[in-house]
């Protein structure tokens, strides 16, 4: 079997910071695997069994390859760039539609196609959702765990304390709900596998997507204003030596904030 | 500008700790906003020869941080970069000295802000078109700020292969007592032989340096570097606050190389120290080399155990059994490494391998967390102990004694049954031997055996403090480094330049009031 995994490469959250205009200051980073994605990967990798293949596929500029090399390290089989100047700036729409065209031409015969539920720089959580659609395939979200069952898989959902078991067809869009805390690091055995294994670039034209349909010109989200959330703090020191009194004016503030 | 300060009486003394967690006691607080508010509260405290303990980041591990009395004056506000420049060593920055190693790294990483000054021409666009750059000193707490490393001469993992802290400062701006303060540039002044003169504002101070000779040939951070015909800003690097405060310096930069992270397992320590021997003496392009004992590796289990996510890292490879991490440049050959390693019981499915800046960072958390577990338990003991701080080594050794002083550790702290882990700067010769206290008994056994290990470190050539300065509870170490008289000469050179003997008093020299 097949298993295809979207990744993503993220600004490394350890290096930034936010500038005193409320710009983010991503210091030069090359970035790092999504945590998401990385999770969803682990989870596919559990997966494989002798003669099974994962494969991951990112879309992003050319020095998302370190992303996809850190996948191949951590054990992946074969790796896909999807890379093009003019899909750059798309919005979730115009992603899960280039998505889409790679999976129909590269991953038709995946049997899982695999997401992380969200990414922690977008956050959306859209992009497997409308990729699902656009291939016309069941989608399953939320997902905690998957097992092999017959010819299809079983998944176990998870929303907000409700639990799910449901079977998978073949083909299906997975996405699971949870970080992996402990992570993954690569091993020195899998750095030098990886070597060896190649990155297959892709571009639009290979995609069959029209100039219009990829990128700013295909994305319908227009950004009018970021601000960063900078809540108003209403702390204030008061200072009791009589822990009656102490007792009495916390009842007052919480009697007031009724 | 105005040199009007504040200062606060101290009701709570519960702050007044570092990572060593001894207990201070001191009357005020002074927090200055900038270097008029700093002279204006020496001259203050000065006139009234009241002490006064100069804090940063309260990171270090001796104590010399920690006020036995008198004023604190705190430097959390002075922080930044304030220029960079470039000579024909290469690039280097102007810092305020609270400002932290993480906040420098972020810095450089950005590439210094737009507003940066130059302090040579074209030095920022010069910067940012040949960099990333990087400080290379990296004492694993890189909370720490970079005057209390420059007054304690830290050191770190990367010590291995660009030296300490000394190696990398090109000036520092000291502010001596009376508020009188002067640039000091490397190389510009040297004691002519044992007689050092020179002048900063008005003063002009002459004294005879120390009769030592604090070269060593180890990793040694026990004060200052004394030698005839001396650099006068060696005086104050590692003086820990006793002959003037840090208010800027300019610290030297490197290239940032993109580098592989190593950490190998193999199945017990023996193997370990093998290996690392064959490393040293095999792999010449090493950054660092450290070890995590068995013990070590226990602990890290012990604590994961309760906490999957404490150290944000898969379980251990089946049968580790002890641990050594390494850095190479990302370019380096595998197979001589892959040979040695294999060559005592570890394979490349054994090694965790982080090429990615955010994987790494993980490797060093990992390290980063034993002694800072370590710390955190002893703080839960203060309750119960008050008495107590921390045990921890810090001892390094030529090279040919290396086996020798493993031997005694292992040897005298099986003899006394205390618990402990090892870890730290093997390729130094420089691990730390961390105590895990359980009871005031212990706590007094292994100030016994610090003081042995200390004896023996010194006998073999070494160096009883070879990071981590001498602070408040290592000043014995001074005399049994440097002899009888080191200390009094010492305090002879602070009568010169600190003559109410106010500034930090209690670190190296003893004597706190």
């Amino acid at each position: 079997m097949r298993f295809l995994v979207a990744v993503k490469q993220v600004p490394d959250t350890g290096r930034m910071s936010i500038d005193a205009d409320g710009n983010l200051v991503r210091s030069g980073s090359a970035g790092m695997l999504d945590p998401y994605c990385e999770s969803a990967l682990l989870s596919a990798l559990s997966l494989r069994t002798e003669g099974d293949t994962v494969e991951v596929f990112t879309m992003g500029p050319p020095q998302a390859s370190t992303t996809l090399r850190r996948c191949l390290e951590i054990g992946a089989d074969a790796a896909y760039l999807i890379s093009d100047r003019a899909l750059a700036g798309s919005d979730t729409w115009a992603t899960s539609r280039a998505l889409e065209a790679f999976l129909s031409r590269y991953g038709c015969d995946a049997a899982l196609v695999i997401f992380g539920r969200q990414t922690i720089d977008g956050g959306t959580g859209q992009v497997p959702f409308q990729t699902a659609r656009l291939l016309d395939v069941q989608q399953f979200a939320y997902v905690d765990s998957v097992r092999r069952e017959g010819e299809g898989f079983v998944a176990v959902q998870s929303y907000d304390g409700l639990t799910r078991t449901a079977k998978v067809p073949l083909g299906s869009v997975v996405s699971f709900g949870g970080i992996d805390l402990r992570g993954a690091i690569p091993t020195l055995q899998g750095h030098l596998d990886a070597q060896r294994k190649e990155i297959v670039e892709v571009d639009r034209v290979k995609l069959g997507l029209g100039l219009y349909s990829v990128g700013i010109k295909g994305s319908p989200t227009r950004i009018v204003r970021t601000q960063p959330n900078a809540p108003e703090r209403k702390n204030r020191m008061v200072m009791i030596n009589n822990p009656a009194t102490a007792a009495d004016l916390l009842r007052q503030e919480m009697e007031g904030l009724r | 500008m105005s040199d009007m300060f504040f200062r606060h009486r101290i009701t709570d003394m519960s702050g007044l700790s570092d990572e060593s967690k001894l207990s201070g006691r001191a009357e005020n607080r002074i927090v200055p906003l900038d270097e008029n508010e700093l002279r204006g509260a020496l001259i203050y405290l000065n006139n009234r020869s009241l002490p006064a303990n100069i804090v940063a980041m309260r990171t270090g591990v001796c104590g010399g941080a920690v006020p036995q009395g008198g004023d604190v004056i705190e430097l959390t506000n002075l922080t930044g970069i304030t220029g960079v420049g470039k000579d024909d060593r290469g690039f280097y920055i102007r810092v305020r000295p609270c400002t932290t190693l993480d906040e420098i790294d972020a810095q450089l990483l950005s590439g210094l802000t737009d507003d940066t000054p130059e302090l040579s021409d074209g030095a920022l666009s010069e910067f940012r078109a040949t960099g990333p750059y990087f400080y290379p000193v990296d004492p694993t707490e890189t909370g720490s700020s970079i005057g209390g490393n420059i007054a304690t001469n830290a050191s770190g993992p990367l010590t291995f292969r660009y030296g300490p802290t000394r190696d990398w400062v090109r000036a520092i701006k000291i502010m001596f007592a009376d508020g009188g303060y002067t640039w000091i540039n490397r190389g510009a002044v040297h004691a002519d032989g044992m007689r050092m003169s020179f002048c900063a504002g008005r003063s002009f101070y002459s004294f005879m340096v120390p009769s030592y000779d604090s070269r060593t040939g180890v990793k040694n951070a026990a004060g200052p570097l004394i030698s005839e015909n001396m650099d006068l800003i060696d005086l104050f690097i590692g003086s820990e606050g006793i002959f003037g405060v840090i208010c800027e310096a300019e610290i030297y930069l490197a290239p940032r190389k993109r580098n592989l992270a190593l950490v190998a397992f193999f199945p017990g320590d023996a193997e370990a120290l093998a290996a690392a021997k064959g490393l040293k003496a095999g792999c010449g392009f090493l950054e660092f080399l450290e070890y995590m004992d068995g013990r070590s590796l226990e602990l890290l289990r012990r604590v994961t155990a309760g906490d999957p996510a404490f150290l944000g890292l898969p379980a251990f490879p089946e049968g580790a059994g002890s641990s050594l991490f390494f850095d190479i440049p990302a370019d380096s050959p595998l197979d001589g490494i892959i040979a040695i390693l294999g060559e005592h019981g570890c394979s490349p499915s054994h090694v965790w391998c982080a090429s990615e800046p955010s994987d790494a960072a993980r490797l060093r958390r990992m390290r980063h967390s034993i002694p800072r577990t370590i710390f955190e338990y002893v703080a839960s003991l203060k309750g119960e102990m008050p008495a107590i701080h921390k045990m921890g080594t810090d001892m390094s050794v030529p090279d040919a004694a290396a086996d020798e002083m493993m031997a005694f550790y292992a040897r005298r702290l099986k003899e006394e049954g205390l618990e402990y882990v090892m870890f730290g700067h093997i390729g130094d010769n420089h691990p730390h031997v961390e105590i895990i206290l359980k009871s005031v008994e212990d706590f007094e056994k292994s100030k016994r055996l610090y003081d042995e290990f200390a004896a023996k470190a010194v006998e073999l050539g070494g160096s009883p403090s070879a990071e981590h300065g001498i602070g408040k509870i290592k000043t014995h170490y001074i005399t049994m480094l440097y002899g009888d008289r080191a200390a009094e000469e010492l305090r002879k050179v602070k009568s010169v330049l600190d003559p109410n003997m106010i500034l930090c008093p209690g670190n190296i020299i003893g004597g706190a009031r």
